[in-house]
């Protein structure tokens, strides 16, 4: 009886072990396209690539450090940035993969948030967190861009 | 025959429960973390540190990495090199970024360890393993559906089910039908 007890422990040891020590290089579904889009294309030309399915390249300069739901890979360019966006809890990154190089693939999505949009989002977010909020703030209508990700494979 | 049922319902509850102990505690401990997400990070602290160097002149990528490995006394290059903004580079080593703004020589050093033993715990409650801990977590799931049912059996009499019990689960019964009613109608 010890000795089956012994040997269930040592199993559940062993497959927690395995699925502790496995590697963490591969984020989601697997990568598929051949060719690498540059991110100063797609930031220099949104609506080009909006709904396309594009890979991209680069250092991952931010990861989402509560619910490592994005990543935010740079660009060839100075400043330029796009945030890599994957559905909460189905990917998640962690932190140690800040700084790395990731090669990512996506679907590019482009929103327009108008201006009134901005001043209702900031009000709620305002009221959220306790803190006022100056709709003057709010000038003009925003592009964001990001990529809805499904895949990833992060190198060194 | 009812002596039969009961017996082996008894010792099935008793045995998965003695295998389920360190899960429960493993998702009732992350459960209490992640359900406060929104005031802290479960996963991870944030150590921030600034340190002042001389302003940089160098212009080029290697130039300002050649330049903090000596202001910052570094002693390997970074993994990789990300300039955010035209004063602003910043330099990736495992675990901990540098951004430098090169103006004034003022150093942010980020690094964000992970709360050990808690994070392994939020890993293990929230799936982020995805393959093989799916089917455990699925084993552990239908436990706890086995354990919650067959605990309702164990006894017979005035504390069974037929007794006060039925009272006990009709009131658990009632947290989470009157939240769904309070969410389907307010």
């Amino acid at each position: 009886m010890k000795t089956r007890l012994v040997a269930i422990i040592v199993v559940l040891l062993l497959v927690v072990l395995s699925v502790q020590s496995s590697p963490k290089k591969k984020f989601g579904k697997e990568l598929t396209l051949k060719e690498k889009t540059k991110i100063s294309d797609v930031i220099a030309n949104p609506e080009k690539f909006n709904g396309k399915r594009i890979q991209i390249e680069g250092p991952i300069v931010g990861v989402c450090e509560k619910r490592g739901c994005w990543i935010k890979v740079g660009g060839e360019k100075e400043g330029e940035s796009l945030r890599f966006k994957v559905e909460d809890g189905v990917i998640v990154f962690p932190m140690e993969i800040k700084g790395k190089t990731v090669v990512a693939e996506g679907v590019v999505n482009v929103t327009t948030y108008s201006k009134e949009d901005l001043i209702k989002a900031g009000e709620h977010e305002a009221k959220e967190q306790g803190k006022t909020f100056d709709s003057t703030s709010v000038t003009g209508p925003k592009i964001v861009l990001q990529i809805n990700g499904e895949g990833a494979v992060v190198g060194k | 025959m009812d002596f039969r049922w009961r017996r082996w319902n008894n010792l099935l509850h008793r045995d998965i429960g003695y295998i389920s102990v360190a899960m429960v505690l493993v998702y009732g401990i992350s459960g209490l973390a992640v359900n406060h997400i929104a005031d802290w990070n479960p996963n991870y602290t944030h150590i921030k540190n600034i340190v002042h160097a001389e302003p940089f002149s160098g212009k080029t990528k290697s130039e300002i990495i050649a330049e903090a490995k000596l202001k910052l006394n570094l002693q390997s290059d970074p993994q990789n090199y990300f300039r955010a903004d035209s004063s602003t580079a910043q330099l990736f080593f495992e675990q901990k970024t540098y951004s430098i703004d090169l103006p004034t020589g003022t150093v942010l050093i980020e690094s964000t360890p992970a709360r050990r033993v808690l994070f392994e715990m939020n890993q293990l409650h929230l799936n982020a393993a995805k393959g093989l801990w799916t089917y455990v977590a699925d084993f552990f799931a239908v436990s706890l559906i086995f354990m919650g049912i067959s605990g309702m059996f164990m006894i017979k009499g005035t504390n069974g089910l037929s007794g006060r019990g039925k009272w006990f689960v009709a009131a658990g019964t009632l947290i989470p039908l009157s939240y769904w009613l309070f969410t389907l109608y307010f």
